[in-house]
């Protein structure tokens, strides 16, 4: 072929496991073929490839359903029943529009009479659009407070719990098994080869070669049971009693020295004397937690050096308690045990026989699991990382989506990381690791946000409790800081507090609550969560009543069928930004590099869409903000700070830079923060390059050698602050006469117990009038490598390709129930829940239980082009969204009990 | 002279479609042609059931059916081992597609595009006319393999002359190279694992290697 053919290099982080680094062909100036960076191999912990996904964006460039120039409703009344009425405008007019609100709402006032912010944002893709929208987020920076608690699907397609409690235990915003080192992973429903991008596969491919054992607990057999050497068939949300009753095995059934016991008595709190009222024994005058000194043979503060911790028995002293809000027991020769012995008591009674009769698997299978657990933990071993030595335990345990969210999250979240301290699994080669840091601060690296907190563990930034400091009056729409204390208080806390709840308020303002004001303003990009959500008729009526909505457009779907106004970015292929890469990111990209990747325009944007950073500019001058929004680049709201020791290439703050320019700056300033100022290019070598590294020590992976040096212990078993804070918000909430938080309050147990999960959904449905016998499934979804956060719906190789992988197109169900109920491959059904119906084709398999049907794709679309063509059903129409479904942590899951019909033809 | 062969390791295989969609990407295929396919098979009852991934495509044999029964002689051998169709030629009978027991054969009768009857500029780009009404097949990116030589690159460790699919695998689990050369990185592979060819017993001698864990 002729012509003039370039290779541009570009990423692609359509989803959470990127950034893949990949070239795009550019022949005659137009996109044909994409390729992995051959070039990155060396760096890249996936071989420099790139995902299925990736290889969408050719024909997302060229999809004649873009909209290619800005759009303005004519239509007032808004609906899925209303035609929006959108006509094209000039950019000048919907400038003109959009910063005539912005200026009008500015001059009201940037919060409203209930105390909200004005202008609310939602973007989703679990925090990816942000690096596809350019320097947006200097603008909301310069804008001021902004809500961003309008969810389009976190808290129920996310891993909810684990970010919250993972933070908590070990600076986890998620969890990964040490892929390359480890020989026993016990999977969840960790779908990992759908969910863990190009690195997740990649390593774990090695791993298998290699003869690593992964056993996947899953109630359906997923492309990751596939890859497994076992399937266990789980009962839906039943996975806590399986930890359990491994925690039975464990403690009941195993000689101790089968656990790693030193870890436990030096870096857990494991001795800590628990006093008759369930919290720490403390020293009366320091308030230090108290532990019994086999040397001294008395009780002493955790810390006293030179100590011999007693991990288990009763002993008889004294000291102080402290409960919810300074509430204090003197006890004198009282009698204690410690937090070990505690919970040696709390699992007695989670046998394998037990967990059988909720589970459905048999107490031999737990026995064995648990047993070649233990076996492989190594417990004892070690091995030298970057010329230190650490501990070696090749045994991970990991969760995937459902497991981790929703009523029952906490318990397994808890009960996982615990199984891993038994053995000195946690945050050691071959164990379980944290990825990324969200919650905590400073979050890069993982390391620098530990800090030791008065008792011992790493000081967590819960939100207040305590009288004089909880905010009794939510300060967004979601209320995240009033109710959830785990959600903390940094950027990304709003997004991932009960973000559902700003839709539910909505509706109905609970008892004893403020008003939920609608947004005067709010953006949208790359989130559709009139679709994504759960209820998602219901999510759609809600938006449909805010009164100005503007939203950053790829194609027409069904949230910016209520949009006033369209503005057409230029896509993935045609616009610039610069993205920090490497380091440890979630799912499993843990690299020995980091630096600086770059986006680039291959091919020139289409129509009259414009660069996101373009738009972003011209926003802040016309609302008068363009001072802070260049000073807010210039602190690094673009990627990275544009000045250093060594190098300054600031923005002038009065001055409207160009996209090109703002990003040469970014580029000069990476560079330079790279080479400690030593080098100093800018766009055009990244243009040419398209990514700069520098070396990122593997022993940074690893937050154990952090915690030793800080001589810091893990905040395992007891958790007598997770105790406190939930009692203190309980008497907090009660005070001002609420009462609808109280099943959530009784998620803050110090050891959680197990309780009937499964029958929270079942409850559920007779609260919305149905009889249980008539919804005799569990429905169920699955992450899909081809879709999952990648707003890619629209795009048919996707649908191309994922029918090449059994179920994206309708409803799996079991081979042999689907033959008692007369329904074969292919029928057409009824999926029912006590909400509501939808219907697909049945897909009949072996690998799923009999009692669980599963909808891979969530795509009952009405306005996306081509997707609502597709005829698949969706979960999320069927779903409920409840307060009675909402964990503590603000969290769901995608689960419902469901009925099913064959439709007749 | 060389055997040029791919060899998919089924124990690394995700399923995940990568290699189809690259293939699309570098043949410029039209929808639903897919010259590389993962297949997703399961075997067994429940609760005791297996789900293999397996990539399928034109196996490249040593003893093709597809080119005997070829009245044309559009479809050849070469020495390599690769087999190819001269477009110019195949007149799109399909009794190549009937012969070949892979199902690796594709005839399309008119152009068809990804948003309808009409091309998006990057297919346009792309449109051949002569691949209308022929039969189509994987070809081991045979320009790829041809270009080696003249820049002195291997087959299946140097990218650029490396087909498509192997190219894109994101779990290492296809490979490529020559046969003949015992130190070859597939002649390793082979040595070293349990492998298997797929319908081995009709005498095609096909050019797939797929390694697995045999009876363990």
């Amino acid at each position: 072929m002729s012509g003039d053919v370039k290779k541009v290099p570009v990423y692609c982080y359509q989803c959470v496991a990127g950034p893949d680094l990949l070239t795009v062909k550019v022949r005659d100036g137009i996109a044909t073929e994409v390729e992995p960076n051959f070039k990155a191999a060396e760096v890249h912990p996936g071989g420099g490839k790139c995902c299925v996904k990736a290889y969408g964006l050719v024909q997302k460039t060229y999809n004649p359903n873009r909209l290619l120039s800005p759009m303005k409703r004519t239509n007032p009344n808004k609906g899925k029943d209303q035609d929006p009425g959108f006509v094209p405008i000039s950019w000048d007019e919907a400038f003109d529009l959009v910063a005539g609100k912005l200026n009008e709402l500015r001059a009201k006032g940037l919060t409203d009479e209930y105390g909200y912010p004005r202008v609310a944002a939602s973007f989703g893709g679990g925090g990816t659009p942000t690096y596809y929208m350019g320097t947006f987020p200097a603008f909301l920076s310069a804008w001021g407070p902004i809500d961003f608690s309008f969810g389009s699907g976190q808290g129920v397609k996310c891993y909810h719990s684990e970010h919250l409690y993972g933070e908590l235990w070990h600076r986890a915003f998620t969890v990964a098994s040490d892929t390359p080192n480890t020989k026993y992973v016990l999977s969840f429903g960790a779908n990992l080869e759908a969910s863990a991008g190009v690195v997740g596969v990649w390593r774990h491919a090695q791993a298998r070669i290699n003869g690593y054992k992964r056993v996947q607990l899953e109630p359906h057999l997923s492309v990751t049971g596939a890859c497994s050497a076992e399937w266990v068939p789980i009962k839906p949300k039943t996975d806590p009693a399986l930890m359990f009753a491994m925690l039975h095995v464990m403690l009941h059934e195993t000689p101790r020295d089968k656990l790693d016991l030193p870890f436990l008595r030096n870096h857990t709190g494991s001795p800590y004397l628990v006093g008759p009222n369930g919290y720490f024994l403390r020293d009366a005058e320091t308030r230090k937690p108290l532990l019994w000194d086999l040397k001294r043979n008395r009780a002493v503060p955790f810390d006293m050096p030179d100590t011999d911790p007693a991990l288990e028995g009763s002993f008889t002293c004294s000291g102080i308690e402290v409960g919810a809000d300074e509430r204090v027991w003197q006890h004198d020769a009282v009698s204690v045990e410690t937090s070990f012995t505690k919970l040696a008591a709390h699992v007695k009674p989670y046998t394998p026989e037990w967990a059988e009769t909720i589970c459905d698997i048999r107490p031999g299978t737990v026995r064995r699991l648990t047993k070649e657990y233990l076996e492989h933990a190594q417990v004892g071993a070690t091995t030298v990382v970057d010329g230190v030595t650490l501990p070696l335990r090749p045994v991970a345990i990991v969760i995937g989506k459902t497991v981790s969210n929703g009523w029952g999250g906490y318990e397994c979240c808890w009960a996982r990381t615990l199984i891993s301290c038994l053995v000195g699994a946690l945050e050691v080669p071959g164990g379980i690791l944290g990825t990324t840091v969200r919650l905590n601060r400073p979050a890069v690296p993982r390391q620098a946000s530990v800090a030791k907190g008065p008792d011992g563990f790493m000081a967590y930034p819960m939100n207040p409790t305590d009288k004089q400091n909880w905010v009794s009056r939510p300060n967004v729409r979601n209320a995240h800081r009033t109710l959830v204390p785990l959600s903390a208080n940094s950027p990304w806390s709003t997004a991932l507090g009960p973000t559902h709840l700003s839709w539910i308020f909505r509706k109905q303002v609970p008892e004893h609550w403020p008003e939920v004001s609608a947004p005067d303003l709010w953006f949208v990009y790359r989130t559709n969560p009139a679709i994504s959500l759960w209820d998602t008729p219901e999510v759609a009526k809600r938006i449909a009543e805010f009164p100005f909505i503007v939203c950053f457009t790829y194609t027409r779907d069904e949230t910016n069928h209520m949009a006033d106004v369209l503005l057409p970015e230029a896509t993935d292929l045609e616009s610039t930004q610069l993205l920090s890469i490497g380091g440890t990111k979630f799912m499993e990209q843990f690299w020995d590099y980091e630096g600086y990747a770059l986006r680039q325009p291959a091919v020139k944007p289409r129509g009259d869409t414009r660069e996101f950073t373009d738009i972003a500019t011209e926003l802040a001058k016309r609302t008068g903000l363009l001072e802070k929004y260049n000073q807010s680049i210039n602190k690094g709201s673009a990627c990275t700070r544009l000045a250093g020791e060594n190098y300054d290439f600031s923005l002038a703050p009065d001055k409207a830079y160009k996209a090109e320019e703002i990003w040469d700056a970014v580029c000069k300033a990476a560079s330079a923060e790279l080479t400690d100022g030593k080098e100093t290019q800018g766009l055009d070598w990244f243009k040419e390059n398209g990514y700069r590294v520098k070396p990122f020590p593997r022993l940074n992976w690893y937050l154990y050698p952090e915690i030793v040096k800080q001589g810091i212990r893990f905040e395992m078993p007891y958790q007598e602050q997770l105790l406190r804070v939930g009692a203190q918000l309980g008497n907090r909430l009660h005070e001002s006469g609420i009462t609808w938080w109280d099943t959530q309050l009784k998620e803050y147990q110090a050891l959680p117990a197990w309780k009937d999960f499964p029958g929270v959904w079942e409850q559920d449905t007779v609260r919305l009038g149905g009889k249980p016998e008539e919804f005799p499934f569990w429905l169920l979804t699955a992450r899909s490598m081809q879709y999952s956060w990648g707003s890619n719906v629209g795009i048919p190789l996707m649908d191309e390709v994922s029918k090449n992988v059994k179920g994206h197109h309708g409803v799996v169900m079991n081979a042999g129930k689907a033959r008692e109920l007369g329904i074969k491959e292919g029928d057409l059904i009824e999926v029912r829940s006590a909400l509501r119906a939808t219907k697909g084709r049945a897909v009949l398999t072996q690998g799923i239980r009999p009692d669980t049907l599963l909808m891979l794709g969530q795509f009952d679309h009405w306005a996306t082009p081509y997707a609502k063509d597709m005829a698949t059903p969706s979960m999320n129409t069927v779903t409920p969204m409840s307060l009675e479904l909402t964990d503590a942590t603000g969290s769901s899951a995608d689960i419902v009990k469901v009925g099913v019909s064959r439709i007749a033809a | 002279m060389a055997r040029y062969v791919m060899v998919v390791d089924l124990r690394s295989c995700v399923g995940c479609q990568t290699c189809t969609a690259a293939c699309r990407h570098a043949n410029a295929t039209p929808p639903g042609v897919q010259w590389r396919q993962v297949l997703d098979i399961e075997s067994g009852e429940y609760p005791d059931v297996r789900r293999t991934f397996m990539p399928v495509g034109c196996m490249h044999c040593g003893n093709p059916p597809c080119m005997h029964v070829c009245p044309s002689t559009a479809t050849y051998q070469r020495d390599d081992g690769l087999v190819g169709i001269n477009y110019d030629l195949c007149i799109g009978c399909g009794y190549c597609a009937v012969a070949c027991p892979y199902q690796a054969r594709h005839i399309v009768h008119r152009a068809s595009f990804a948003y309808g009857d009409q091309p998006t500029e990057s297919e346009a780009a792309r449109f051949d006319e002569k691949r209308v009404s022929v039969a189509t097949k994987c070809t081991f990116c045979i320009d790829r393999i041809d270009e080696a030589k003249e820049k002195g690159l291997t087959p299946g460790v140097h990218p650029e002359v490396t087909p498509a699919c192997v190219n894109s695998c994101i779990a290492q689990a296809l490979h490529f190279g020559d046969k003949q050369d015992p130190e070859s990185n597939v002649s390793q592979l082979i040595k070293e694992n349990e492998s298997f060819r797929m319908h081995e017993e009709l005498g095609t001698d096909p050019g797939m290697y797929y390694l697995w864990d045999g009876h363990k």
